[in-house]
């Protein structure tokens, strides 16, 4: 399989903090690549530089072979921690909004908005102002613009924090289905329980390092979770 | 395309808000109401005469209450009527000289003395009835007494011309509040753009800096100006108010609203959470349409603070109204106005440019 991700060498420094420090790691098509770490660890500083709206101080990231510009961003679908979708409009006009930022044309968005809201078991809610949503039904739709314009890679930043088990099990059951049509998934979490049943190989990073890399089945001795915290510590982070 | 759709979005939010219902849409017209009727309105009109008895001067006197708008009291004297005027309780005062009978009967002049009080704009049309009555009367007088001339003479330009509608004086500043004021609130939407992390969002899809930052600057006009052509409109249909040159009157709206539009950009742009913004919206908003005219008539101030009201764009966007509405100038008259307000937001668009773009990056 060919990389669709390569990082090499990631670096980003805060003034006197070293949020990321040589992280590397490659995401394969039709592979779902959970990252593992506690807070702070320097996850979602990695995917910002991955997505592009962080400069990395050094390293190197390539999409299908590419450095990151306008055109890999449009093979790139985001899935950000925080819901960032416009709670007084409606699942359908955040979408309509988002589908014009991935420049698709109205025709063509209005056929996939009608899947994508189908995907995420939001289309008898679609004319519904997101503020009016349950924790759950708004994380799908955060998934849903992600999606929108039929990424080659979806990063997810813990895209399951604070839902119910019922909505959790639809969105990994989605994450599933996707990567089973060949979307290449970058998974961030907390959960080790998603990480064994989502991922093909996980790495768990702290302090802005890859600590190990492998298949959850090489690294889940006697499980995942005891090697993340033999790995990262028992001490409580902020 | 894609800056269309920022700028739409942006118009959607606000119009979705039901809070804007009242305050873009009914505020400022029940405003231009109350306002219209405490520079004139319908209410009767109040002069207080002080006249000793005499038959010219009851006939003056009688004559200046058989209108039906004007409604004349009788002050025990000077002093009084001073007082009344000074507090408002009648809108000008008139006092006939002891001798006016006398000095008539003898062909002499008699010279009656007006009092207003200088911020009471309906003292300027109660003036323009006494003129009147006046002038009827010394020509009545003139039968009796060929040798008794009436001069009547205007130096400089009324501020206020006569015939002037009330609500033509209280419309404009308050175009200039509430656009300014829509403007800077709408700026929170900017903020919350930033705080929902739908700008980081956007900056992750195949969407230039500058596509997102020239979306917002437009989002913002577009607010600005669907503000202010509401209010000229609606204030010219419901209150026959006339905003004079149509070019003089567009090109002004549209300079303030792009001074308006700048200052929102910078504010969206400075802050990361809704709290001081909105603090901060409502201080300048307020502040600034107060200095520059917008509760107090900009000629009533004296000439240090007229000065100091000149610091505000409020103050020249008054001037270039005043000059339309008022003086029916022309575009060309207004250009000094308008090249002050669009070299004001060049200065604010650059500065909130500035200020978004390392928001964003």
């Amino acid at each position: 399989m060919s990389a669709l991700l390569e990082v090499v060498g990631l670096r980003k420094r805060y003034k006197d903090i070293v949020a990321v420090d040589g992280l590397g790691f490659a995401v394969h098509e039709g592979e779902t690549y959970g990252l593992l770490g506690p807070n702070g660890a320097g996850k979602t500083t990695a995917i910002s530089m991955i997505v592009g709206v962080l400069d990395a101080d050094a390293g190197e990231i390539r999409v299908a072979g590419r450095a990151p510009d306008l055109a890999t961003r449009a093979m790139v679908g985001y899935v950000p921690q925080q819901l960032a979708l416009y709670p007084d409009l409606t699942a359908r006009q955040n979408l309509r909004f988002f589908s014009g930022m991935y420049g698709m044309r109205r025709a063509q968005a209005r056929t996939r908005i009608a899947e994508v809201l189908e995907l995420i078991g939001l289309s008898d809610r679609a004319d519904h102002a997101v503020a009016t949503y349950s924790g759950g039904m708004s994380r799908r739709l955060n998934i849903g613009v992600g999606l929108l314009h039929r990424p080659r890679l979806l990063v997810m930043d813990e895209p399951t924090a604070g839902v119910d088990p019922q909505s959790r099990t639809s969105i990994l059951d989605s994450v599933q289905r996707l990567t089973g049509e060949g979307l290449a998934v970058l998974y961030t979490t907390h959960y080790m329980e998603e990480a064994e049943r989502l991922c093909d190989r996980v790495g768990i990073v702290d302090h802005g390092r890859m600590l190990t890399e492998g298949t959850p089945s090489e690294l889940g001795d006697p499980d995942l979770e005891s090697t993340f915290l033999r790995l990262t510590g028992r001490a409580l982070r902020d | 395309m894609k800056v269309l759709l920022i700028a739409q979005v942006g118009l959607l939010r606000l119009a979705r808000d039901r809070t804007n219902v009242f305050f873009v849409l009914l505020a400022p017209f029940l405003l231009i109401l109350v306002l219209g009727q405490l520079f004139g309105g319908q209410d009767g009109l109040r002069l207080g005469v002080v006249a000793a008895q005499g038959q010219l001067a009851d006939r003056l006197v009688t004559a200046l209450g058989s209108g039906t708008r004007v409604t004349v009291t009788r002050a025990a004297d000077e002093a009084a009527l001073r007082t009344a005027v000074e507090r408002g309780e009648v809108h000008a005062g008139l006092v006939l000289p002891a001798s006016y009978d006398a000095s008539l009967a003898a062909g002499r002049t008699a010279a009656v003395r007006y009092l207003i009080r200088r911020t009471d704009l309906r003292s300027h049309d109660v003036g323009t009835w006494v003129r009147s009555v006046v002038r009827q009367e010394s020509a009545r007088v003139l039968g009796v007494s060929p040798t008794a001339t009436v001069t009547v003479s205007t130096a400089g330009r009324a501020v206020f011309p006569e015939g002037l509608s009330a609500f033509a004086i209280s419309a404009p500043p308050l175009l200039l509040l509430f656009t300014f004021l829509t403007s800077l609130t709408a700026a929170l939407g900017l903020v919350e753009t930033r705080a929902l992390g739908v700008s980081r969002r956007v900056h992750a899809s195949p969407t230039r800096v500058g596509t997102v930052i020239a979306g917002e600057a437009l989002g913002r006009v577009a607010i600005a100006l669907a503000q202010g052509a509401l209010i000229m409109a609606g204030s010219a249909l419901l209150f026959g108010v006339d905003w004079g040159d149509p070019f003089g009157a567009v090109a002004t709206l549209l300079a303030f609203s792009l001074v308006g539009a700048g200052a929102a950009m910078l504010l969206g742009a400075s802050f990361k959470t809704p709290g001081p913004p909105i603090s901060l919206a409502m201080i300048l908003g307020l502040g600034l349409s107060a200095l520059g005219g917008g509760t107090v008539p900009l000629e009533s101030f004296d000439p240090t603070l007229r000065t100091i009201a000149h610091l505000t764009p409020h103050a020249w966007g008054y001037d270039a109204f005043a000059q339309l509405v008022r003086h029916d100038a022309g575009f060309v008259d207004v250009l000094p106005q308008l090249g002050v307000l669009t070299g004001l937001a060049l200065v604010l668009f650059a500065l909130g440019t500035w200020r978004l773009r390392r928001a964003l990056t």
